[in-house]
């Protein structure tokens, strides 16, 4: 077992686990945020994915040992960093179905436009690996060239 | 409490005052009148009414209906809206007690129904939620009547406000509270559809999506309750096999680990009362497995891979692969005869040159739902209190009483988000797993995780078929004079054994082909088979569309027009769907060899009736290198089902089941190994992404007005997966009867 202190979405974070534990389940259980979410532990899915110090993550394979002073921002926190019109124009343009998959969708569509403010399709296919079993895909890439005033 | 209105004898509107609003309850006319559900309501308890007006117009429309991603909760508040004439803004949408059933004798079976699906514009449920929506919404106006002295007819109800040609107003919020001890001497009568102003004109987003998109919404893997523990999984890897033995000691002493229990089918309790499971129980029994429990789920999983355990496999490790027992199940077909389901004329008059022949099968496949299976409960000596999400709630609560063995009134269930379901949450298997383990640790929470490997591994998996069909084509027409289909199923579960995609498609109903004879047979295996977003449909449309592409071939005749001349007998919307879907995606335009456009068609559910089911035609377009790279390039699909209430919730199933399909036919197949499934993630088993998503074009043309607002979410699954093959015959002329394509070699030159 091992303490460890970490920023979560601005706020410090002191937690006594196993420095093996991921951080997916460290978020999860540890502290109860559960906007992140387990789709397949493996880093397929891209359901757990969260930014940390600044880039998109799989937290799943994260593990939180080496995450002493480390800045992780979550679905939770995502409005606060500037996500609020992205998160916005997942509600308008009608994107979830489910929506399991979305907080993961989110944080790598994010990440893709602060990168890349304007992507073409081609940056959306590459950047955007995370699944979705519903086909949320199409509204999806829409949804980030709506954020990047890109044509559709 | 107060009035009970019987309406059309099916239920009762009954009203009560609720935090100093309204909330109007629903009960069998039959059954004994509901229990008091009204002074709970406000607390959030047990009983809930199922639309509450709050003095702030607040409109909470609780609904039995899961809510899998087809938008089926918002739609059922849609439905009240549209009666109630509130402000839509004004809407939240909740989830029903799911023991409420129980409680109130039946009041799902009446209007709501708890069966999950898109089914919230069915006529049950449409006309249920429609008549709350009018029921209170009179009472509203006859409230404001009584309070200003003048006739509710002259009083109007529009965006949450009443008027009255005098100038006065109020809010539905100020008159709630008198509204609910109005007595109507009559329900009032329903608008004709044609004077909906929300149904049908407005396409509002998900009430949930801003939930889902701040991480707020809560799916069943997100219940959080005080002291909880978590708990991981392991079932035998052979499905029907037992533990043979594990050593708890081994991992007792791992960080955080509370304890090892073992499941053990034999020790269900069982149901103390006749249950009224909406299944029956066969397709949830308890599989033999382990299961460690510890404060936090990465330590339960650590210890439970750590945990030595060993399997009696039991008999179905003889299947050494998949192939092996396809094999045996093309035999059994083959030695005949199969059971007669559908015999018409004398298949062997048919006198014709040209025969068409051709064996066809679908494969393994799983759901595979992005939230695993899981679900939270708290069991004492004498109750339970369930948290899960399930695709029906009536079989999800008998399912608990049968595996707690409590009386029915001691058991609390609550539904939650879900992520995903395809068919999988719908039997009851996940939950009953997770309460075997959790009445082994009572007073506690525990929440039961499957892992992803476990959700794999222990499916209810899409039910094989192999089909052999053979068509004797008439000389003149081109038509089949004469046609047998002998379908070879797989599985020991015959509640996914369905003909629905085969012998109810109008070209064996219509009387265009004399000369019939459709048989099946059914293999059982161990391996678990269950539903399958449009259970067997799936695998059907693919082999019968696949088929009708052949005979189109041979008689040397377009595939859209064979289709056209075979279906014009049937509803003109048929040839509507298969007319707009072709001219949308550029159809008869001569292509260069190597890209080529495949139609298909077909209908889910009951496609024998006319006017009834959703009607699909899919058209795909493919690119095909001589070495044989293939790309989708995309999708044009027309639709009939008859009208519509959310034109954007359809067209976002449409392009979803659209692409569910497109996967299921290019990647997915389960492999087999002694009798174990192989593929355990996502790294094994190819979903698409992104980048593998075509464009999908959604037309509208074909609606035919009907007045059925038929289910959506299912049917586009099936014709896609005709539509690729037969784009990749007319391609490259390679043609592909079994699925995944992935596996097909398409090379050309």
């Amino acid at each position: 077992m091992s303490r460890i202190t970490l920023r979560i979405n601005g706020k410090a974070h002191s937690v006594d686990a196993d420095g093996n534990t991921p951080l997916l389940w460290v978020l999860r259980d540890h502290l109860g945020m559960t906007g992140t979410k387990y789709g397949c532990g493996v880093a397929q899915c891209g359901a757990c994915t969260v930014h940390l110090n600044g880039e998109a993550v799989r937290s799943c394979q994260v593990p939180l040992a080496g995450l002493a002073g480390a800045n992780v921002t979550t679905i939770e926190g995502l409005a606060a960093k500037g996500g609020a019109k992205l998160q916005a124009l997942w509600h308008e343009l009608n994107v979830p179905q489910c929506g399991y998959c979305q907080a993961g969708m989110l944080m790598a569509a994010a990440d893709l436009l602060k990168k890349k403010p304007k992507p073409s399709d081609a940056d959306i296919d590459e950047a955007i690996t995370n699944l979705c079993r519903c086909g949320t895909y199409p509204r999806v890439k829409a949804a980030i060239k709506r954020a990047a005033g890109v044509a559709a | 409490m107060n009035d009970m209105s019987i309406n059309r004898r099916s239920f009762l509107i009954s009203t009560a005052v609720v935090g100093g609003g309204m909330a109007l309850g629903l009960s069998s006319a039959e059954a004994a009148p509901a229990a008091p559900w009204g002074p709970d309501a406000a607390s959030g308890a047990e009983f809930s009414a199922w639309v509450e007006i709050a003095p702030d117009d607040t409109v909470t429309v609780r609904v039995p209906t899961p809510e899998c991603g087809n938008g089926a909760m918002s739609q059922a508040a849609m439905n009240v809206a549209e009666e109630l004439h509130c402000d839509w803004l004004k809407v939240r949408v909740a989830f029903a007690s799911i023991r409420r059933d129980f409680d109130e004798k039946g009041s799902y079976q009446t209007g709501f129904l708890s069966f999950f699906s898109g089914h919230s514009t069915g006529k049950q449920r449409l006309k249920t939620t429609l008549q709350l929506g009018a029921s209170a919404r009179e009472r509203l106006k006859a409230a404001a009547a009584a309070r200003w002295g003048v006739p509710a007819s002259e009083i109007t109800a529009a965006n949450s406000v009443l008027s009255h040609a005098s100038g006065r107003k109020l809010r539905y919020g100020q008159v709630a509270a008198e509204a609910a001890k109005i007595v109507l001497a009559k329900e009032p009568a329903l608008k004709p559809q044609g004077e909906w102003t929300l149904l049908g004109k407005l396409s509002p987003p998900k009430l949930n999506i801003p939930e889902i998109a701040s991480g707020k919404a809560v799916y069943g893997l997100d219940v959080k309750l005080p002291g909880m523990v978590h708990a991981a999984l392991l079932q035998c890897p052979v499905h029907g096999g037992k533990l043979k033995s594990h050593d708890a000691s081994a991992v007792m002493k791992l960080p955080g680990v509370r304890a090892v229990v073992v499941v053990d089918p034999a020790r269900t309790p069982g149901s103390p009362v006749k249950p009224q499971s909406t299944f029956g129980f066969g397709d949830s029994l308890c599989q033999s497995g382990v299961a460690v429990i510890a404060d936090h789920y990465w330590q339960a999983k650590t210890a439970l891979d750590a945990l030595p355990v060993e399997w009696d496999m039991g008999t179905g490790a003889k299947w050494q692969d998949a192939e092996a027992i396809f094999t045996a199940a093309k035999a059994l077909r083959d030695k005949g005869p199969g059971r007669d389901i559908k015999k018409t004329g004398n298949v062997a008059a048919a006198t014709g040159k040209r025969v068409v022949e051709g064996d066809y099968g679908t494969p393994y496949a799983e759901n595979a739902a992005l939230e695993p299976l899981n679900t939270t409960a708290l069991v004492t000596a004498d109750s339970a209190e369930v948290w899960t999400n399930t695709q029906d709630m009536a079989q999800a609560f008998w399912v608990a009483v049968d595996e707690t063995g409590l009386p029915p009134g001691k058991v609390t269930m609550h539904q939650t988000f879900m992520g995903g379901a395809f068919g999988r949450r719908g039997q009851g298997d996940d939950l009953r797993m997770a309460l075997a383990v959790a009445r082994q640790y009572p007073g506690k929470p525990v929440k039961v995780i499957w892992s992803r490997e476990e959700c794999f591994r222990q499916g209810r998996y899409r039910t094989p078929i192999f089909t052999k069909m053979r068509a004797v084509l008439d000389d003149i027409t081109g038509l089949p004079q004469a046609l047998t289909g002998d379908v070879g199923y797989v599985g020991s579960r015959p509640s996914f054994q369905l003909p629905l995609g085969f012998s109810d498609q109008p070209y064996f109903n219509s009387g265009v082909i004399p000369n019939l004879r459709l048989t099946t047979s059914a293999l059982p295996v161990n391996v678990l088979n269950g539903a399958f977003r449009a259970p067997c449909y799936n695998s059907h449309a693919f082999i019968v569309e696949t088929f009708i592409d052949e005979c189109a071939g041979a008689a040397a005749i377009d595939p859209l027009e064979y289709r056209l001349k075979l279906l014009a007998s049937w509803d003109k919307s048929w040839s509507d769907c298969l007319r707009i879907a072709a001219e949308k995606s550029g159809w008869g335009a001569k292509l260069p060899k190597g890209e080529g456009l495949g139609i298909a068609i077909s209908c889910w559910p009951v496609a024998n009736v006319r006017k009834n089911g959703t009607v699909v035609a899919a058209v795909v377009r493919v690119g095909i290198t001589p070495a044989g790279q293939l790309t989708v390039k995309q999708i044009d699909t027309a639709f009939d089902c008859g009208r519509i209430a959310n034109q954007d919730a359809v067209r976002a199933q449409v392009e979803g089941a659209t692409l569910y399909g497109l996967n299921v036919a290019l990647n997915e197949e389960l492999s087999i190994r002694d009798g174990a499934i192989i593929e355990g993630n996502f790294d094994e088993y190819a979903i698409g992404r992104m980048a593998d998503v075509p464009p999908i074009n959604v037309h509208f043309g074909a609606l035919s007005g009907h007045d059925r607002l038929e289910i959506i979410g299912e049917a586009p699954v099936g014709p896609v997966q005709a539509a690729l093959g037969n784009a990749i015959y007319s391609a490259i002329g390679k043609r592909v009867r079994r699925t995944p394509i992935r596996k097909a070699d398409l090379s050309w030159s």
